[in-house]
């Protein structure tokens, strides 16, 4: 078994959880509001990632690399949302952008040289449709 | 053909995640996971208050409303950190949309504990996803 499975798997779980929470969140709250309290909850559990993260040693050049990752990730959220305040619907919006990680195979077969059997090229299609389509809600809530 | 405004607001939010992938692969390399959640925070509350500022800094204060908002926060943190591990461990091509596919967790948990109804286009979904994860995971 492949050593990035199971943090692989993990994350999965652990966002899927999420999305339940950003459910039962946005039913009691508007999404501004939400998402202020979804960052107290990122910025909560900072104090337990200090230890051990070597920040102190850190070059300027990773941790630019660092906080451009955070803001280029918070911009996708403002959009998001900047799309449902321009009429987007949820059912069509967020299965598109569910499509993210198309971008981030050509851009990792571009600038990292990755490369994919065939196989593995087949299991990144079938995930593609498949996180278009399990985002999709055909009604409300 | 004209697309809508909403659609290149999508579209950017789709190359703003998209492009979030490759720079997590790239931090992997030379900044531990605690690191990249540290600094990952510290770069996604600029574009947060800018948010909040265009709603007038208003907050709601709903009790459960923010219980369910900061443990939204808080796991998700957890998932960045599984995320960062996989990423430093596995190509960007396959973690990436293998990660992609927490709906199918998403839509479980709702139909289980908040008793929603699946549609067929999300049953296809759950198929699809786990035969993607059973290529991934051979």
């Amino acid at each position: 078994m492949a050593d990035w499975l199971i943090p692989a798997f993990l994350a999965t779980l652990l966002w899927g959880i999420v999305g339940v929470l950003q459910k039962l969140g946005s039913n009691r709250l508007n999404a501004s509001s939400l998402l202020v309290w979804v960052t107290a909850g990122y910025v909560v559990a900072l104090p337990s990632f200090c230890w051990g993260s070597q920040l102190s040693s850190l070059g300027a050049r990773s941790l630019l690399l660092g906080i451009v990752a955070g803001t280029v990730n918070g911009l996708g959220t403002w959009f998001l949302f900047a799309a449902f305040e321009h009429g987007a619907k949820a059912s069509v919006a967020v299965p598109l952008t569910a499509l993210y990680p198309l971008l981030t195979v050509a851009l990792a077969y571009l600038f990292l040289a990755e490369r994919l059997e065939s196989l593995e090229w087949i299991g990144v299609f079938l995930a593609l449709c498949a996180g278009a389509m399990l985002s999709y809600e055909s009604s409300p809530g | 053909m004209i697309f809508p405004r909403w659609f290149w607001f999508a579209l950017l939010s789709l190359v703003c995640w998209g492009v979030w992938g490759l720079l997590v692969k790239i931090g992997t390399g030379g900044l531990t996971p605690q690191a990249l959640q540290i600094l990952f925070v510290a770069g996604m509350i600029p574009p947060v208050l800018a948010a909040w500022w265009q709603n007038g800094f208003a907050v709601q204060k709903d009790a459960r409303g923010i219980l369910y908002g900061v443990l939204n926060g808080l796991l998700a943190s957890f998932g960045m950190l599984a995320f960062y591990a996989a990423m430093a461990r596995g190509k960007a091509s396959i973690i990436g949309p293998l990660t992609a596919l927490f709906p199918l967790f998403t839509v479980l948990g709702a139909v289980w504990f908040l008793k929603e109804k699946l549609n067929r286009v999300q049953a296809c979904g759950i198929v699809l996803a786990l035969a993607a994860a059973l290529i991934f995971a051979r």
